[in-house]
């Protein structure tokens, strides 16, 4: 074969694998052990909750165990009704956790299937986006409110509102990520031979938007818990007795000035949650693409 | 040659409209890229395009391809009415039309090995059995100068010399009859492009390609293509023999190019063609749209669009006064850059050079 010969360039080296760089980074170690804990412990509820979470049999307002008056019985004291709070922080936050996650799942889901195809056919832009900045106007809160309105309280329309609220920020970053996508040469190059479109927007589109709006989404789950605790307490979501977070931290609150662990404690959770999703959510952007650093 | 046509283009006409406004955005005009362009390519030709940077080079490649809609006008392709196409027609077609693109390092998907990048056209259009396709691959590769095992990297991997020749590869893997080129080599080292050339001049007697050879480089242009277009604002100002085009250029706007010297030798230069800026395509110049910087504008040129007229040669100028203008200096290539000329001796050392390499 007269081909000519290969130019005698090194190839670049492979970059650090994504993981191995993410477990160099200290924040994602100690965030990212705190998560796996507090998650490995409320799937686990059922198994290492001391007591029922419902049972209220027991002495009410028992501090926890490191305060003066506590109890090694009760290790994070009871509540107004004598309910063991530790019981109840494990499925509460088992809870908190399934609705925030489903959704971001959900909405997230939604959402990048409206931004994608917002910038893969353009005729469908202003159309999607319109509706997008429709429900970008109506505040969680609303939906909530609305939605429990019409089936009652509960978890089901916490978590449709919690997607809807999902949404229009998901449709918003997948679009503007998508259209840098779409300006890139080997879109029009996959045009050329002849792929389809269902293939252009699953292999070559949505694989190169995913790690953004990934990473997106995670920093948007712990504002998604967030807005879900604020409506469970509203009094729209969880009925009692179920235990959930933002509904614990509601009850907690006529109890605040004589026995402030009952709030706290769960709010203390929620501040967890949120934060430790905030920093992977971060380290993750960085690991990412070094370059978004300073944004 | 076997003198059959393949390609015919018909007055083919791109404007891309223009939106001023953010609430009630408002047709302010249209930018008019191509604009009614004639043209045809014989089987086994090499038709070169050349013309500056924002000329409309770029979106005729793509309109020829029907990569995007045009305005109006005709594309046959093998006698076939490419643009009457449905969709699922068009991507059979595809297999038999390729594009080479000019960015190497955007032009190849990122998550992609090598091995998937052409496995993926192969697939679709050649229906050949995994072990077959996989044979496939083995062979591109080494038809562009690479080795089975570059299959399994990604193309970060690679230098913009070795990415290019991936994408040669790709565009060869559907075994098409036509490929646009659009400048594959001007992104690329010096020194690289005279390899990836000689490739291209290779691979089209080696699988009678026919290709539309989009390039500034008039030195390239000069060694590949059989016949030379000429653009300038979206129209076709000379087109003929490459000798005839580059020996004695009759367009004044050819003539400019000609003696054109580029600053750089590498990448995407900026260089004085002529004395003026480029005008915008959005509001072009009224007759004849190179007047503004045409030495030899008079009153008829600001008023009346010059009509290409066919010479005696065979080639086609659009300009008034293309009998009344001087003399291209004589033959024997005095009128070419040196710079221009030394490129073609490097381009032809390096195709004399290649056995040995091989
Ligand atoms: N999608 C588009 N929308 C609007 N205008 C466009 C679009 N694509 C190209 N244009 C305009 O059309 C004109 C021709 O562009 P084109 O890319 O075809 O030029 P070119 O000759 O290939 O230039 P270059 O040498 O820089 O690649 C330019 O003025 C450009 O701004
Ligand atoms: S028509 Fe007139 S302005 Fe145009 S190139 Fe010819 S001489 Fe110059
Ligand atoms: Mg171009």
């Amino acid at each position: 074969m007269t081909s000519t010969d290969i130019e005698s360039s090194t190839p670049l080296p492979r970059p650090v694998g994504l993981l191995r760089r993410l477990a160099s980074d200290s924040t994602v170690l100690i965030a990212g052990g705190i998560l796996v804990t507090i998650v490995a412990a409320s799937l686990l509820a059922p198994f290492i909750a001391p007591y029922d979470p419902y049972e209220t049999g027991y002495a009410p307002f028992i501090p926890p165990a490191f305060m003066e008056g506590g109890t090694s019985e009760f290790l994070l004291g009871t509540d107004q009704q004598g309910r063991d709070l530790l019981s109840r922080l494990l499925y509460g936050t088992q809870a908190t956790l399934l609705t925030g996650l489903l959704g971001v799942f959900f909405g997230g889901g939604a959402g990048v299937v409206l931004g994608i195809l917002a910038a893969y056919f353009k005729k469908f832009d202003p159309p999607i986006m319109r509706f997008v900045d429709v429900l970008l106007s109506f505040p969680a809160i609303l939906f909530g409110l609305a939605i429990a309105a019409v089936i009652g309280p509960g978890i089901v329309p916490i978590i449709i509102a919690l997607s809807i609220a999902t949404v229009p920020d998901v449709a918003r970053v997948t679009r503007s990520t998508a259209v840098v996508v779409m300006s890139q040469e080997y879109m029009e190059a996959g045009r050329a031979i002849g792929l389809s479109d269902r293939h252009l927007i699953i292999r070559y589109l949505g694989l190169n938007c995913i790690g953004s709006v990934f990473v997106f989404l995670t920093l948007r789950f712990g504002q998604v818990i967030l807005i879900g605790a604020a409506l469970s307490f509203l009094g729209l979501g969880a009925r009692p007795p179920m235990a959930e977070l933002g509904m614990m931290a509601a009850q907690g609150r006529d109890a605040l000035f004589f026995a402030p662990h009952i709030s706290t404690i769960p709010s203390l959770a929620i501040f967890m949650i949120v934060l430790c999703a905030n920093m992977l959510g971060d380290a993750l952007r960085d690991a990412l693409d070094p370059r978004m650093r300073n944004m | 040659m076997t003198g059959k046509q393949l390609l015919a283009v018909d007055t083919l006409t791109k404007h891309f409209p223009v939106r001023r406004g953010l609430i009630f955005p408002r047709e302010i005009g249209s930018v008019r890229a191509v604009d009614g362009i004639s043209l045809t390519l014989q089987k086994g030709e090499t038709l070169a395009v050349v013309g500056e940077s924002g000329c409309g080079k770029s979106t005729l490649g793509r309109l020829l391809l029907r990569l995007i809609e045009p305005t109006s006008g005709s594309v046959r392709f093998d006698g076939i009415d490419v643009l009457s196409l449905d969709r699922e027609t068009l991507r059979k077609l595809r297999r038999r039309m390729q594009m080479i693109f000019q960015d190497p390092f955007a032009s190849l998907h990122p998550r992609l090995s090598v091995r998937r990048i052409l496995s993926e056209p192969i697939e679709l259009h050649l229906g050949l059995s995994p072990k077959d396709t996989e044979r496939r691959v083995n062979e591109l590769l080494s038809v562009v100068g690479l080795a089975p095992y570059h299959a399994d990297r990604y193309p970060h991997e690679f230098s913009g010399g070795q990415r290019q020749r991936i994408g040669i590869a790709r565009a060869l893997s559907t075994r098409p009859e036509l490929i646009v080129c659009d400048e594959p080599v001007s992104a690329l080292d010096v020194s690289i492009q005279a390899h990836v050339i000689n490739l291209l001049v290779d691979l089209r007697q080696q699988f009678g390609l026919s290709y539309i050879f989009i390039a500034h480089d008039l030195a390239v242009v000069r060694h590949i293509a059989d016949r030379i277009a000429v653009m300038y604002l979206g129209e076709i100002v000379e087109i003929g023999d490459k000798y005839a085009v580059t020996a004695s250029p009759r367009h004044p706007y050819t003539r400019a190019l000609l003696s054109a010297v580029p600053r750089a030798e590498a990448g995407r230069e900026r260089r004085t063609i002529a004395q003026g800026d480029v005008p915008s395509p959005l509001n072009p110049p009224s007759g004849c749209r190179f007047h503004p910087r045409c030495p030899y504008a008079e009153a008829r040129c600001r008023a009346e669009t010059p009509q290409a007229r066919t010479l005696e040669d065979g080639r086609q100028v659009a300009c008034h006064r293309q009998d009344e203008i001087p003399p291209w200096p004589a033959a024997g290539g005095a009128g070419i850059d040196p710079v221009v000329r030394r490129r073609l001796q490097v381009l032809a050392t390096a195709a004399k050079a290649k056995p040995a390499a091989a």
